[in-house]
């Protein structure tokens, strides 16, 4: 009699660990299949890819200029399909030229078919507005305004001949997220053809960010005249709709 | 039998976590007859006994600047209501000064933007415009955060505020708002009559009829300010060449816009004013009275008549801003260093 209470305590214990122990595994996602998807960005300066420092390039207007430093933040990404499209939870990314590992990372998404990749070049504002954060909007990566809250959510600096300002520098720290000067871009692009996110499975996205583009498409923008903007106004914003066009689908693989 | 089972699985799982995170959770009073802030600003950030005690040490730690002499705390002193007293400008790294007086702070949580432009647009975030100024505490964030985490005390601290002894900035901000952010003054003299404990002296109580007709249109009751961003008319400083709010929204109606402070603790909190130009209650009243550039396009519509006021009303005036002392605040323990 007692050896059979004992068992079935065993028993009944048993039950209870598994349950417990599958009660607290239990999450929304867990139980959709996932395939890897990894996003890689090239920067480049028309088709070729930019080096730091030691390239000398010439912009639109025939004005020779170097990099020294670019760092932009991609947040929101997004894989669009016809139906339920994925959004990558939590998703803010620091792409910096001068950290090479930066430039990839990969995202766990759920198995589906996905037509094209949409993402905010910038931080979306709510994140501006929402106090201390960690990881890629640590204030400590020097994107983050302290005279006047809010991400630097481009930054692309070097030197020019034709800059007239101290050291012929060039320095462009592109913010603002509210008001007729909100530099934020959506970005979507089509994908040139069906990715196919399967469980098991990696995919990859080269994404190419031309910086040709920022000096001209919507406005004109020449060093000479405009070596620099370091607040939120009417050149960020200016300065961001142009590269706004500055992001291609290079290519795609479904593996 | 099961009941016990389970029982005794729960003390297992309970002992297999050593030290589990037990912080002491805390809730902001609100003051009777006060509005509830316009957003809570511990919502993402849950004010615990050990979060705040972390926020003060950090506060007064000269550790947060360069060279060690400026901490939070060497601008904002509590016995200033957590101004600079007596300075117009404070002083920061290198013998340099600051460019704006320093506000009290107090009643933060009501505050939806910081600093006289209202350029910082949350309290967490606040502490990194001081912190890496040139002429305040000079510093960056990672040199800071080195400097923690070579201490024997912060990763205790950081492990009893946020359950794990890491140190990071987020996690530093954190806790310097939820110190700054329990400041409260709502013990004044004034606070206390309204409350049925104590009454006005005659003077005060005229004082007080001549604040709420021709002040509570900027100041108003019960937080001393709207905190709206009104231009009042100062000449522009050809010093500083601070046209205040413009310098945030980038928008000419903005000019020489600065945010209304509140008038809670004023007796302490001089000199007065953006530049601090007025080290006396009674200059600031003047400036109201006879003192406004009317030729100003920004200039406040309420303050396009100036102010009239007799002498006798000046005083009664003075008297009754004095009532807005909160000496429960300036020798509050539970502010203060050691404690």
């Amino acid at each position: 009699m007692v050896s059979t209470v004992k068992k079935s305590a065993v028993v009944l214990l048993a039950c209870f660990v598994i349950i417990i122990c599958s009660s607290n595994k239990k999450h929304p996602y867990q139980n959709k299949k996932t395939g890897r998807v990894t996003i890689s960005f090239i920067n480049t300066v028309k088709s070729v890819p930019l080096v730091l420092d030691s390239v000398e390039y010439s912009n639109p207007f025939g004005e020779a200029y170097h990099v020294t430093k670019l760092k932009y933040y991609i947040s929101n990404i997004k894989l669009n399909a016809t139906q339920h499209s994925f959004a990558e939870p939590g998703s803010y990314h620091l792409l910096d030229a001068g950290e090479p590992s930066s430039l990839s990372f990969a995202i766990d998404a759920a198995a589906n078919t996905y037509n094209s990749i949409s993402f905010i070049a910038g931080v979306d504002s709510i994140k501006n507005v929402s106090g201390a954060q960690s990881g890629a909007l640590d204030p400590a990566n020097g994107m983050f305004w302290t005279w006047n809250s809010g991400y630097v959510m481009f930054k692309l600096e070097g030197n020019s001949p034709a800059s007239t300002i101290i050291n012929h520098r060039i320095e462009y720290h592109i913010g603002g997220f509210s008001g007729p000067n909100n530099v934020l871009q959506l970005i979507t692009l089509s994908l040139p053809a069906a990715l196919h996110v399967q469980e098991g499975k990696n995919c990859d996205i080269f994404i190419t960010a031309d910086i040709d583009k920022l000096w001209q498409g919507v406005s004109d923008l020449k060093i000479t005249t405009t070596p620099a903007t370091m607040a939120p106004g009417v050149l960020s914003k200016k300065i961001a709709d142009n590269y706004n066009r500055m992001f291609t689908i290079k290519e795609m693989h479904n593996n | 039998m099961v009941f016990v089972c389970s029982a005794f699985l729960f003390i297992a799982a309970s002992k297999k976590e050593t030290d589990p995170y037990k912080p002491t959770y805390l809730t902001l009073e609100i003051p009777k007859g006060w509005p509830k802030p316009a957003t809570n600003i511990f919502a993402n950030n849950p004010l615990t006994e050990q979060g705040f005690q972390l926020g003060k040490k950090l506060f007064y730690d000269g550790r947060l600047s360069k060279d060690g002499n400026f901490p939070c705390a060497s601008c904002h002193q509590q016995f200033a209501a957590f101004a600079t007293y007596d300075h117009d400008f404070s002083h920061g790294f290198n013998d340099k000064f600051t460019t704006r007086n320093a506000p009290p702070l107090f009643n933060l949580a009501w505050m939806p933007l910081l600093h006289w432009d209202g350029g910082i647009n949350h309290i967490e975030v606040q502490p990194l415009a001081p912190l890496t100024a040139v002429n305040e505490m000079a510093e960056n964030i990672d040199s800071v955060l080195k400097k923690l985490r070579k201490d024997t005390a912060y990763p205790k601290l950081f492990k009893a505020a946020f359950g794990t002894p890491l140190i990071n900035s987020q996690r530093m901000l954190k806790a310097l708002a939820q110190f700054t952010g329990s400041i409260i003054s709502a013990n004044s003299k004034y606070d206390k009559v309204l409350r049925g404990e104590a009454t006005f002296t005659p003077a005060e109580q005229r004082g007080y009829t001549f604040f709420k007709a021709k002040c509570t249109g900027c100041h108003a009751e019960p937080l001393f300010t709207d905190n709206s961003f009104r231009n009042n008319g100062l000449d522009i400083n050809p010093y500083l060449n601070d046209y205040g709010r413009m310098r945030i929204t980038n928008n000419k109606s903005d000019s020489l816009k600065f945010k209304v402070p509140s008038l809670r603790n004023v007796a302490l909190s001089f000199p007065y004013m953006h530049d601090g130009r007025f080290y006396s209650i009674g200059q600031a009243i003047d400036h109201y009275s006879k003192g406004i550039n009317t030729n100003q396009p920004t200039l406040d519509s309420l303050l396009k008549k100036r102010i009239t006021i007799s002498n006798a009303e000046k005083n009664e005036l003075t008297y009754f801003l004095i009532t807005l002392t909160d000496t429960t605040l300036t020798k509050n323990p539970r502010f203060s260093l050691h404690q």
